[in-house]
Formats: structure tokens, C-alpha cells, sequence
């Protein structure tokens, strides 16, 4: 029985390579210069002297020409592989060693997407081989001859730009996409047109020049001048490279875009994967030898192997910035300053981390912006002074700490803002690190507990007005309390749970949600989430208050609580609903009415 | 007020997944209830439900989605169709899940989505598929069996679920039933990266751990754990790190610790009951195996969750799961899961020598 090939039409082929493998049709260039580096490597391996170059020419009418003085072809490696598709001569070499980029040997096919037909004439390096000429087009369909003229050894790929696709072609669009891929080869590649020869791959890649050269290229690179450059290696991955430390701040969101080269070709400008998630920070260039690229060589294969060169990555990077806190202090802070977020987020996920930065990062306290090392010397310090409560607070939200900042800074206590991202997880991480520090979860609807209750004479006056807020604020779901505490210019003290909105949005959804759910809503409502909306704690201590308290009008009282609730809910920045403006605006009007009226009473 | 919406939109988008997102989202709802157009509120709740889903509070989805329907309900033609019947395929794999809310609503809430289906046109297909992940979540077997044929039946159509998820969970009710050479078999085309998405493989992987193990198949399990742990993240996936734990909970006991430890807060802040009772089962097998070696380490997790406190936690829902089902279904898994992790514990340390 005889084994037959399918026989393909190549159409459909190149539709799937520029619709769906490749992101960039302009591929062609790199597997062109693919095929001219890897037949160089070819022919060194085969022991012959000879001075590699590939060459680039540009023709009129949208012709270009790849020269390389690589192994060249048979006749029977053209048949045996050009014309099959998925198979490549450079299989049984690439078993005994993997010093070839390409793998596959559907880049030649590339060419397709931007040409009709390609035109092939190449001599092998083998003593005495013909020069031969291969036609291919995208139908499948090709023709082999024998030349009759000498040519040098190596190979020789013309192609002509089909329509929409001249812009290929020209001068600078060509060098910019050569010197994309190619800049850091080894073999020197010439683009040679009417303009004369230019050479193409003339600087050294940047992780093999001096910090310096390597801050300049960065610099020229990305139009920003990094704060730092960081020398990258795995050696299991056999990479090497720099990245590149921004000199401005990321979004978590931002997609990261590292320049990715596999033995010094192009891949991609904008992997993100090749370093861990958390170095957001950097701009990374990485020649990666060591690992396998995806069907479409444009990334790598995800395995283990991938990721253990990630993380040695990665590695590189944290040694670099904990050297720096002692080589370069003020980059160092730098560093800091601008990267805030990102190291972070680094030092959650990092012991290591977490120690070097923890003590440098800034946190919002009752007391302004602190660094942590300042936090604990001020905590130290209170301790040295006998201070009842030595333990450092935390709220879980910017809301929380906004309602207890100016009353718990009047206690004398260290309360901080979790509210921003990953501040809460860190500050709850200190106690893992130093054993002495204790931290507290602030618990807001509780805080009023904390201050002195009144003697029960006072508490005797205080009833009336308590019996009345909690019947005028009972629709808002807000439960009063009155205690004696310091600053005494503060009224109220307003403290809501952090799940204030969520519960309205359910509240509003029992009245206006779809019936059929009503029991779903009632549920997690009043079963999964049975907590008080908002306390309200009046403050004894104010004359304000007092005067309410004292307030024989019941009317009056009525409107100072209203005015004192409201107003609390503008303080806080709360949005507020229509009956609680309809609220504000009454109590503003009785006031206004009183005071005007009363004035009118005295001129008359 | 209209700045005071888009500056919280803005930030929101800044955020990564979780408890402030969603806060700051509902900042903004109540903002566009109080003071912008019903437009607003719609959309912005439309975007919570969608951040609900991804993070650990997806009973908040079911009061958003309550709100949205009756407001579409409302204006039909004023917004699409098919998103909300796409969220309402999220609120029927969830509705279930509170054991507060009977047999009888759901089969109304089930038949709602039965009609809404055939009134816009779409396959019955997705409502099958839901049934059977209902009737298997109480142990109907019967009744699964009878949903899937429906669900195979059914045409696809552009409201059905992408290939990946459907493959994923035809694996799935096939572990369900204990066939887990089958459900390895309907996996095949996602191992093979054939089919993808969002959510799949990540959740393929932790859902074939267990099967494998029960297979004996422990060199893929490894492989397929430390495949699962790279792709997993957030609360969202807290059912998902439960698995997990109990799979290095027989295979890594140190691995289980960093977990729990890592996990343990969310599992404490989750309320919903279905994701918690599985997360805290999980957590149980953990703890009678940290329980039983003779440990100096103290687990980082708060002191009020002991094995007695989980195993409380643990009854009470599966209670109130099987009083609403009337099974035993739930009361019988933990204790099931507690034979099997010695049966496989056993396995795997022979396996490994």
C-alpha cells in the first residue's frame, strides 16, 4: 500500500494564519529572517567557513528579496518539506540540539498572506549541489527546477506585495519592521535598496550592555527616562534581559506590555506574562532561550518550566530593589514614592517584601499621613507614656474611618485607614511580623461604647431627647445613643455599617423589585444580613446638645434632631434620600422661621 | 450629582474584584436612585450584578437582578433582552442556594425562566442545563438524569452557554453521578485546549481533582492542582479553594495550611449559604486531619474557628439544605467526604511510597 498526503488547498491555510494565529501580519519578516538565521546556524553546524549575512533588497514594484548564505536546499529537502505543511528540515537537527527559532515550518506560508506567489533559488552547501528554483503558490500548487547559472550557496526568497499589502514594501516601513525583529541577532543583516546599504542589527541587545548604555536605550525606547534599570536572569530559562523601572505610576488594570525575544528574534512587544503578575512596575526586555512558543510563536507555552522562569524573573527584580535600600537610599524612596500601589501589592504577596517596605510605607491615620516606622515609634512612644490603650486600629473602610477620624484622633487613639486597596490586609499582617505590635479591627456602630456613660442623672435628662430621635429617626433606620465625649464641638457622633447602601438597595427592591423574588429579597435582607442600618450618638458634652436637651418646646427638639442628623449625613458626604433633604430643609425652615420671627419680635 | 456617579464608576473600574468594588458600586446605585435617572440606576446595577457574580457575595446579584427584571418588566423595550435573560441564567444557578427559599418559589422562579425563554425565542437549553445542576446539588439523581437528556436535546443557540462551560459541565454532572472515567472522557476537548473561556479551564481543573484521586490517577492530580492554584483567583472562587484544600489536605498538608490561612477570612465573611457550606465541609476534613498529627503550629486563622465551631456551622446548613429539600442529602455528604479522604489518603501515601 502506498502512503498518500492530503492534498491541501493553502487558501484556507493563510486565512487561518492572518486571521488567527498571527496578531500582526507583518510576521512574514520575522519568519523570513527566521528561515535565513536558522539555515546559517544550519550551515555552521556543518563545520563550513564562511562570513554569515543575510540581506534584504527592495525592487521596484513592490518586490523584496531575502538573501541569506545559510546551508541552502536540495531538491529533495524542498520536496520533502516546503511542500508539506507542518513538517521542516530542521526536525532531526533540532533534536540534536536546539540552537533553531523556528519550529514549525509553516513560516514560509506567512509570505502568502502578503504575496501570491513565492519564488525560491537556493544551492545547497552540500559539494556539488544545483542551483535550484521552487515556485509556490497559495493554492498548494508548485514547480521545481534546475538553474543553469552558478549562484553562491545559500537562499534567495523573492516576494512581490499584493494589492493592499505594498506598504510592506517600502523603504522605511521595511527597516522599521526589520529592525523590530531582528535588531539584536547575531548575524549581521544588511537592507540594501537604491538608498544603499544600511545595516540593520548594529547595537548590542540591552541586557548585554552597561547600566548606563542601558538606561539610554530604555530611554529612547519609551520616551521617558526610567527611574532604574534591573538586570534580569534565569538560568533555568536560559533569559536574560532589563526591565525597566517606570518612572511614573500604573494602574493595576493596565495591560503590561514586556518585549519578548526567543535566541534574540522579536516574538512580542506586548507579552504579559513572561513576569509575575505584581512587577505592574516595570517595562521588561527578555531573551528568553530555554522555553518552548506557542503554535504561533508569539508567546510561550505555559508549563512548569514557564513558570519557575517566572518566578526566578521575578526573583531577579526583588533582590535588586532590597539591595537598593542599602546601595541607594533616596532611589530607594523614589521608588516608593512613585510605586506606592504596586509594591503593595508586591508585599502582600511577599514575606520578604513585606518586611524590607512595610516600615516605609505611608498609611492615612487620624494624625495625617504617617509612614508605618513612624506609626510604630509614636505607638512605642504612647507606651513609654503609660497611655491606657497602646493597640493600633484599623477600620475595613474609608466611610468608617471618615465617621470615627476626628473624634478617635480627640481619644488619643492610632486609628488607620484600610479603606484603600490592600491597606487593610497589610496593616493586618503586621502582628505576623512583629509580635509586639497588636492590631484591632475597629468595629464603627460599636465605637460609641467605648466613651464614658453618663451618671444616671444626667442620663435622666438625656431620655426625653433620646426617646424622641429614636422615634423621628426610626424610618432611616438609625438607633441613638448619648455619651460624654471629647471633642466637645462635635455633636453627633454617626456611624453606619459598611453595608449602609447594599441594605438600602435591598430595601428599595422590596417595594419596587420583581414579586416573584420578594421572598428571595426578604431572605438575604432580613436573614443572610440582620445588622442595624446606623447609630447616632449624641455627644453630652456639647452645649449644642445641652440646649437641646434642655428644650422645653417639643417641637423644637424634634427639629434640633432632625437638623443634627442630617446635617452628620452632609458631614459624612452620605447621599442622601428625598425625605431625608425634605427632612433637612424643614428643620433649616422651623430655624430660619424662629430666628427671623424672633428678630421681627424685637424690632417691633 | 452626575460627577459624584462617574468618579465612583471610575474608581470602581480601578479596583480589583471584592468587597470595595462593590461597595463603591452601591455608593453609586444609591446616588443614581436618589438623584439621576432610572436609566442609571438600571445600567449601574446591571454592572453590579455582573461584580457580584465574580466575587464572594452573589446573593447581592439576586437583589440587583430583582430590581432590574421589574424595571424591564416595566419598560421592555428600553433595554435588551438578552442581557437580562443572560443574568437570569446567573440568578437560577444561584437561586437554589439559600436554603431560606422553598422548593415551590424556586419551581415558580424555574418556570418564569421556562416561559421568558420562550417568549423571546430562545432554546429551552440553559433551563435544562440549570435543572439538572439543581436536581443534583439535592441529590435527584433520577431527576438530573431525566434533565440531561432534555439539555442534550435542546438546539444551542447564541443564549446558550459558550462550548468550554457546557463541556465543563457535562464533566461535572458525571462526577456528580460517580462515572468519573465518563467525565474525564467529556473533559477531553478542554484538556486538549480545544475549547476555552473566561472561567474555563480554571474551574475544569479543581472540579476533576477529586476524580482523579478516585481514580488513582495521583500524578495528574498533582499536576492538575498546581494548574488549578496558578489559575484561580479572588473569593470568588471560595467553593473552588475548598476542593482544593481537600485535595492537600491529603496530598500536602503544608500547602493545606498556607490555604486555609489565605482563605479562611473570606470563607468566615461569605454568606451565602451554598458556597459556605461547601468552603466550611472543606475546611472540616482540613481540620480532623490537622487535628489528628500531633502539631506545634499554630494556625493562623481566628480562635473562634475551631473543628467543633465548623462542625456546628457545617450541621446547621446542611439542615437547613436537606429540611428544604427533604432529603438527607446534605447531612450525608460531609460525612461521606470524611470516609472517603481516609479511603484516598491511604491510596495516595502508597502511591507515593
Amino acid at each position: 500500500m502506498n502512503a498518500m498526503n492530503f492534498q491541501v488547498n493553502l487558501n484556507g491555510m493563510i486565512d487561518l494564519l492572518s486571521n488567527h494565529l498571527y496578531s500582526d501580519n507583518s510576521v512574514f519578516i520575522r519568519e523570513l529572517l527566521q528561515n535565513a538565521v536558522d539555515a546559517i546556524t544550519a550551515r555552521k553546524k556543518r563545520g563550513q567557513h564562511f562570513e554569515p549575512q543575510v540581506t534584504v533588497e527592495l525592487h521596484a514594484a513592490h518586490t523584496a528579496a531575502f538573501h541569506d548564505n545559510g546551508c541552502g536546499l536540495t531538491e529533495l529537502e524542498i520536496r520533502d518539506f516546503l511542500s508539506r505543511i507542518g513538517s521542516t528540515s530542521k526536525k532531526e537537527e533540532m533534536d540534536a540540539g536546539d540552537d533553531f527559532i523556528g519550529q514549525f515550518g509553516v513560516g514560509l506560508l506567512s509570505c502568502f498572506i502578503v504575496c501570491d506567489e513565492i519564488v525560491l533559488v537556493t544551492r545547497s552547501s552540500n559539494e556539488g549541489a544545483p542551483a535550484l528554483e521552487w515556485r509556490g503558490r497559495p493554492d498548494g500548487t508548485y514547480s521545481i527546477r534546475e538553474l543553469a547559472a552558478s549562484i553562491p550557496v545559500g537562499t534567495s526568497i523573492y516576494i512581490r506585495a499584493k494589492e493592499d499589502y505594498e506598504h510592506y514594501f517600502e523603504h522605511d516601513q521595511m527597516e522599521e519592521l526589520l529592525r523590530r525583529y531582528g535588531s539584536f541577532l547575531d548575524t549581521p543583516i544588511v537592507l540594501d535598496s537604491q538608498w544603499g546599504p544600511i545595516r540593520i542589527n548594529d547595537t548590542l541587545p540591552p541586557w548585554r550592555m552597561s547600566r548606563e548604555e542601558a538606561l539610554t536605550y530604555g530611554e529612547r525606547e519609551y520616551y521617558n527616562k526610567p527611574l532604574d534599570v534591573i538586570p534580569l536572569r534565569s538560568s533555568i530559562g536560559e533569559a536574560e534581559g532589563v526591565a525597566y523601572l517606570l518612572p511614573y505610576a500604573v494602574s493595576l488594570q493596565e495591560e503590561k506590555r514586556h518585549r519578548v525575544y526567543m535566541k534574540q528574534m522579536m516574538i512580542s512587544e506586548k507579552n504579559n506574562r513572561i513576569l509575575p503578575s505584581w512587577a505592574f512596575f516595570v517595562n521588561a526586555i527578555v531573551n528568553v532561550n530555554g522555553l518552548k512558543p506557542t503554535a504561533s510563536r508569539e508567546s510561550f507555552q505555559e508549563n512548569d518550566l514557564f513558570y519557575a522562569v517566572q518566578h526566578e524573573l521575578g526573583e531577579s527584580i526583588k533582590r535588586h530593589l532590597i539591595d537598593l535600600s542599602e546601595t541607594d537610599p533616596d532611589l530607594f524612596a523614589m521608588i516608593i514614592r512613585i510605586h506606592y500601589a504596586s509594591i503593595k501589592t508586591l508585599a502582600i504577596e511577599d514575606e520578604e517584601i513585606y518586611r524590607l517596605f512595610m516600615p516605609y510605607l505611608s498609611f492615612e491615620t487620624v494624625s495625617g499621613r504617617m509612614e508605618m516606622r513612624e506609626i510604630i515609634q509614636t505607638l512605642a512612644f504612647s507606651e513609654q507614656e503609660g497611655a491606657r490603650d497602646t493597640r493600633l486600629y484599623v477600620t475595613a473602610t474609608l466611610d468608617e474611618f471618615r465617621q470615627i477620624a476626628r473624634v478617635a484622633k480627640a481619644q488619643n487613639m492610632i486609628v488607620l485607614n484600610g479603606g484603600y486597596v490592600h491597606d487593610f490586609e497589610l496593616i493586618r499582617k503586621l502582628t505576623d511580623i512583629w509580635d509586639d505590635i497588636e492590631v484591632d479591627v475597629l468595629d464603627v456602630l460599636d465605637f460609641s461604647s467605648r466613651f464614658r456613660p453618663l451618671r444616671p442623672i444626667d442620663a435622666l435628662q438625656a431620655a426625653p431627647l433620646l426617646a424622641m430621635a429614636n422615634k423621628v429617626l426610626k424610618p432611616f433606620q438609625c438607633e441613638s445613643s448619648i455619651r460624654w465625649f471629647e471633642p466637645a464641638e462635635v455633636p453627633v457622633l454617626y456611624n453606619t455599617n459598611d453595608e449602609i447602601n447594599f441594605l438600602k438597595m435591598a430595601e428599595k427592591t422590596k417595594t419596587e423589585g420583581n414579586e416573584l423574588f420578594a421572598d428571595v429579597v426578604r431572605a438575604i435582607s432580613d436573614e443572610l444580613y440582620d445588622v442595624p442600618y446606623a447609630r447616632l450618638c449624641f455627644n453630652y458634652n456639647n452645649p449644642l446638645v445641652q440646649k437641646a436637651m434642655e428644650a422645653e418646646d417639643g417641637e423644637l427638639r424634634r427639629t434640633c434632631i432632625e437638623l443634627f442628623y442630617t446635617q452628620a449625613l452632609l458631614m459624612g458626604n452620605y447621599p442622601m434620600s428625598q425625605e431625608e433633604l425634605r427632612l433637612m430643609n424643614h428643620s433649616l425652615l422651623v430655624f430660619m422661621e424662629r430666628g427671623l420671627g424672633s428678630a421681627d419680635g424685637g424690632g417691633a | 450629582m452626575r460627577s459624584r456617579f462617574d468618579g465612583l464608576r471610575d474608581q470602581v473600574w480601578e479596583l480589583p474584584k471584592g468587597k470595595q468594588k462593590l461597595a463603591l458600586m452601591e455608593e453609586a446605585i444609591r446616588v443614581a436612585d436618589e438623584h439621576l435617572t432610572r436609566e442609571d440606576a438600571y445600567e449601574a446595577r446591571m454592572s453590579y450584578s455582573n461584580m457580584a457574580v465574580e466575587s464572594s457575595y452573589p446573593e447581592r446579584l439576586l437583589i440587583s437582578f430583582s430590581w432590574c427584571l421589574a424595571e424591564f418588566d416595566r419598560k421592555p423595550g428600553e433595554h435588551s433582552a438578552h442581557m437580562i435573560m443572560w443574568h437570569y441564567k446567573w440568578v437560577l444557578a444561584r437561586v437554589w442556594q439559600l436554603p431560606q427559599i422553598g422548593k415551590s418559589e424556586i419551581e415558580r422562579i424555574f418556570a418564569d425562566f421556562h416561559d421568558r425563554c420562550l417568549k423571546y425565542g430562545y432554546s429551552l437549553r440553559p433551563y435544562y442545563q440549570q435543572l439538572v445542576h439543581y436536581n443534583l446539588a439535592r441529590g435527584e439523581l433520577d431527576e438530573a438524569q431525566r434533565y440531561y437528556k432534555e439539555w442534550k436535546a435542546a438546539k444551542r443557540d447564541h443564549f446558550s452557554d459558550c462550548s468550554a462551560c457546557e463541556q465543563d459541565s457535562y464533566g461535572r454532572y458525571y462526577f456528580d453521578l460517580n462515572q468519573n472515567k465518563r467525565g474525564m472522557r467529556m473533559l477531553k476537548p478542554i484538556l486538549e485546549g480545544k475549547v476555552r473561556c473566561r472561567s474555563v479551564p480554571q474551574t475544569t481543573y479543581v472540579n476533576m481533582m477529586e476524580p482523579l484521586l478516585k481514580l488513582g490517577q495521583f500524578a495528574q492530580a498533582k499536576e492538575t492542582a498546581k494548574k488549578a492554584m496558578r489559575s484561580l483567583d479572588g473569593a470568588g472562587y471560595l467553593t473552588e479553594f475548598g476542593s482544593i484544600l481537600e485535595y492537600y489536605t491529603i496530598a500536602d498538608m503544608s500547602k493545606a495550611v498556607k490555604l486555609f490561612e489565605q482563605t479562611i477570612a473570606d470563607g468566615l465573611a461569605c454568606r451565602m449559604p451554598w458556597m459556605r457550606f461547601h468552603y466550611f465541609v472543606s475546611v472540616r476534613l482540613f481540620l480532623l486531619q490537622w487535628q489528628s498529627g500531633n502539631r506545634r503550629k499554630k494556625l493562623a486563622s481566628p480562635d473562634s474557628v475551631t473543628l467543633e465551631w465548623v462542625e456546628q456551622e457545617v450541621d446547621r446548613l446542611a439542615e437547613a439544605f436537606d429540611r428544604r429539600n427533604g432529603s438527607s442529602y446534605c447531612r450525608t455528604l460531609s460525612a461521606n467526604k470524611e470516609r472517603q479522604m481516609l479511603k484516598l489518603k491511604a491510596a495516595y501515601a502508597a502511591w507515593k511510597g
